[in-house]
């Protein structure tokens, strides 16, 4: 009898894997879909701005403006389109959309006699929030810098320095250019001169190292991944085969359900891990992203995601009769799990009625789990509560989508 | 009497509906039982059901003698069902398909090969075996799913529209494969729309009509039936209006009844028994015609197209005589002659058409 049953596993696996390799677009689209998500939301999403068009305004020349023009220059963030002198034009091509800001150094830029204040001005295309909101801070943070140096020189040219003041320089420096004045005189003086022109020193430490958005992003990615490929691959497994028939003919036979969700399961799941180390590799060679933790560990939970999805995609293909009904039913579900569960945002900033929903959804512990493995490198013993939470979830889908399984043709 | 199915006032609801109502129908062993009924009658439903395929909401039934609700799997285990729509995988070959649902029944690999090779050199589909099923046209898939259905050697098969689409030849191939499965002594279980296939193949009928079984016989059996109904009905309707002249004419003037008697005479007159006669000649002329509806015997003759008519006379045994003779004496050439009795299509229009019926138990016997 175990015998009889496992051949027709056997069978359902077989079938399924001779489906996708006869049926090339299918097969095409299993790999490609993986790597089109994971390319476009990391690309798309992931990554920091750079190279936004600018022009720059210069009204003066003289070292300061020429070390200014190299600072910005050497920020990648900006891509200077072209050095001009008058700043109605710079806001006219803001406002032509040529470009997304104009930097406006004042007339009085270079003169270091002057004690008024230097007013730079930045135009920005507010309209592209992206860009601006990215702009914006870069700018400050550089003229900050570049203020901070003005005042040392003028210290300097005082008469007054000291190693301190230089190694405060040197400091900034490295945190963004290195050009932007090179001008050390040190002559110690025994005064502090970093506490006069920066009173306040910031220090981050960064626990798990310099993680960026997309490192953020690539687990929840992953999860979302095998969430979409499940539900819908579950559509066109039963769902699918329901409407054309196909199943029925399975159901004529003396198979009982549990053979035949089984047989499912096995050749779903199997298809799933394999995409899911296609996904894995395709995160490391695009986005060069370090698993922290154990690489068998993030596999397996993606198994375990794949395999309460697939148990989510039986529960709902229990009772419908075609892949319509099927998309119908799941995309109301798919699409708000998809952005309250944490992929693109932290749970804990949302709105606190979608906080308490998020914690409803697998998908919220999928990702925790992920992320805790992937980017802090935890064990097992850090995430056995996500675990439990998605084996209770996969458990749960089961045993709703067998008992309510209909053999209705 | 051996039956291969009998149901037990089978019942299926959907919500308020009932689709099948306590069905009460026995169908003999190794026979051909033709299933009808029109669209949404609960032939489907009741097939479903009797397949495993759906649960009736009340009642049972035995299939093969096993109850379906206690032994779906050994009923699953008897039955071969070849569906309205085919359902063998598009991607899987021939072959593929046929050792699939031959792993699916529990037959053993060698048993399954040689069956399968078999059976489609049987229904000549072996020559295309490694094809897969998508790239056949209807006529092979439907062999195909012939093959895939008697894998197991099935005591019962279940067809359901199984030459709807295909080509006249490939219809004629499955029919004579159907009298081929029957001769071996399968009991087969056919639903169609298309009566003259019913009728040529069937042994016996039923009808369901809005989930009752509203007839149950021989397809010789059901005409003959409608034909009594028909002549009764006549007779009843003659009676009652002789009744009403009648009681019209103790009242009325000389004058008046002698026009009621005529009325009585037209209403007798049509009332009469009578049946139907298709006579092809090839010399037809207005003299001949006038010779024979001058007949006692000839009601109305109706002429068609070619030197057809059809006579319209008194239902009695020398009346075809008196036809035939009539044309010969009058130098008639006779090509071609028919009674005209009620077809199974006839008989179909008419049950469907009654909105009431009471479900009897008068399966097949």
């Amino acid at each position: 009898m175990i015998m009889v049953e496992t051949k027709k596993i056997k069978w359902m696996f077989k079938k399924d894997l001779m489906v996708l390799w006869r049926h090339k677009p299918r097969l095409i689209s299993l790999i490609l879909f993986p790597i089109i998500m994971i390319t476009l939301f990391g690309y798309g999403m992931g990554g920091t701005l750079t190279n936004i068009p600018v022009v720059v305004v210069s009204q003066s020349s003289g070292p300061v403006t020429d070390a200014t023009l190299n600072a910005i220059k050497g920020t990648n963030i900006y891509d200077v389109v072209n050095i001009i002198n008058d700043p109605n034009k710079g806001k006219q091509m803001v406002m032509n959309g040529q470009v997304k800001a104009a930097i406006i150094l004042p007339p009085n830029y270079d003169d270091m006699q002057s004690q008024s204040p230097k007013n730079v001005i930045i135009d920005a295309d507010s309209s592209d929030q992206m860009a601006s909101s990215a702009l914006v801070p870069t700018s400050q943070a550089l003229f900050s810098q570049i203020s901070n140096q003005i005042g040392i020189q003028k210290l300097q040219a005082m008469g007054l320095s000291s190693s301190a003041a230089q190694s405060s320089q040197v400091q900034v420096q490295s945190e963004t250019q290195s050009q932007v004045l090179s001008s050390p005189t040190p002559a110690a003086s025994g005064i502090n001169f970093q506490s006069i022109v920066n009173s306040i020193n910031f220090q981050i430490n960064k626990l798990y190292g310099n993680i960026s958005y997309i490192d953020f992003l690539v687990p929840g990615v992953l999860a979302m991944v095998v969430l979409f490929s499940c539900m819908f691959g579950m559509g066109e497994s039963i769902a699918g085969e329901r409407e054309r028939g196909e199943l029925a003919r399975l159901f004529m036979t003396p198979t009982s359900i549990t053979t035949i969700v089984g047989g499912k399961i096995i050749s779903k799941l199997t298809i799933e891990t394999g995409r899911a180390v296609i996904l894995i590799v395709v995160a490391i060679a695009l986005f060069g992203i370090v698993i922290a933790g154990s690489m068998l560990l993030t596999l397996l939970l993606l198994v375990l995601v794949a395999l309460c999805f697939v148990g989510f995609g039986i529960m709902i293909s229990a009772r419908v009769s075609t892949q319509e009904d099927y998309m119908q039913m799941v995309q109301p579900i798919t699409l708000p799990m998809m952005f309250m569960s944490g992929v693109f945002y932290p749970v804990e900033t949302m709105p606190w009625i979608f906080q308490k929903i998020a914690y409803l959804l697998p998908l919220t512990y999928a990702n925790d789990a992920l992320r805790a493995v992937m980017l802090k490198g935890a064990g097992i013993g850090a995430i056995w509560l996500d675990v439990v939470v998605l084996l209770g979830f996969t458990a749960l889908f089961f045993a709703l989508g067998v008992r309510s399984f209909n053999r209705d043709v | 009497m051996k039956y291969c199915v009998e149901t037990f006032d089978l019942t299926k609801n959907y919500g308020d509906f009932a689709a099948v109502d306590t069905l009460k129908m026995k169908i003999k062993n190794k026979s051909i039982f033709g299933f009808l009924g029109p669209n949404g009658a609960g032939k489907t439903t009741t097939i479903k059901m009797l397949t495993c395929l759906a649960l009736p909401t009340s009642g049972t039934a035995t299939v093969a003698g096993q109850d379906i609700l206690k032994n779906p799997n050994e009923v699953r285990q008897k039955i071969g069902m070849i569906p309205q729509m085919v359902s063998l995988y598009g991607d899987l070959t021939v072959k593929e398909n046929v050792h699939l649902c031959g792993d699916f029944y529990g037959v053993h690999e060698d048993l399954r090969d040689s069956r399968a090779d078999e059976l489609m050199e049987m229904v000549d589909i072996k020559y295309a075996e490694n094809k897969p099923v998508s790239q056949l046209s209807g006529g092979m898939k439907q062999k195909a799913s012939v093959v895939a259905s008697l894998i197991h050697q099935p005591e019962i098969l279940f067809l359901d529209e199984p030459t709807i689409g295909l080509d006249p030849t490939t219809k004629r191939i499955l029919w004579d494969m159907v009298e081929e499965l029957n001769s071996e002594g399968r009991s087969i279980i056919l639903c169609s729309h298309d009566m003259y296939e019913v009728e040529l193949l069937c042994d016996d009928v039923g009808i369901i009509n809005r989930g009752l079984l509203a007839a149950f016989n021989t397809p010789q059996g059901l005409k003959d039936t409608m034909i009594t109904e028909r002549k009764n009905e006549k007779i009843s309707r003659s009676s009652n209006i002789t009744k009403i002249v009648e009681e019209m004419q103790k009242e009325a003037s000389p004058e008046e009844n002698a026009s009621l008697n005529s009325v009585k005479d037209y209403v007798e007159k049509k009332n009469r028994d009578s049946m139907e006669l298709s006579v092809m000649i090839s010399n037809l002329d207005d003299n001949l015609l006038t010779q024979l509806e001058n007949l006692p015997i000839t009601y109305k003759i109706t002429k068609q197209h070619s030197g057809r008519i059809v006579i319209d006379m008194e239902d009695s045994e020398e009346s075809v005589t008196k036809i035939i003779s009539g044309i010969i004496e009058n130098n008639g050439n006779i090509t071609s002659i028919s009674t005209k009795d009620p077809s199974l299509e006839d008989v179909f229009v008419r049950v469907t058409a009654k909105k009431e019926e009471v479900s009897d138990d008068n399966g097949g016997n």
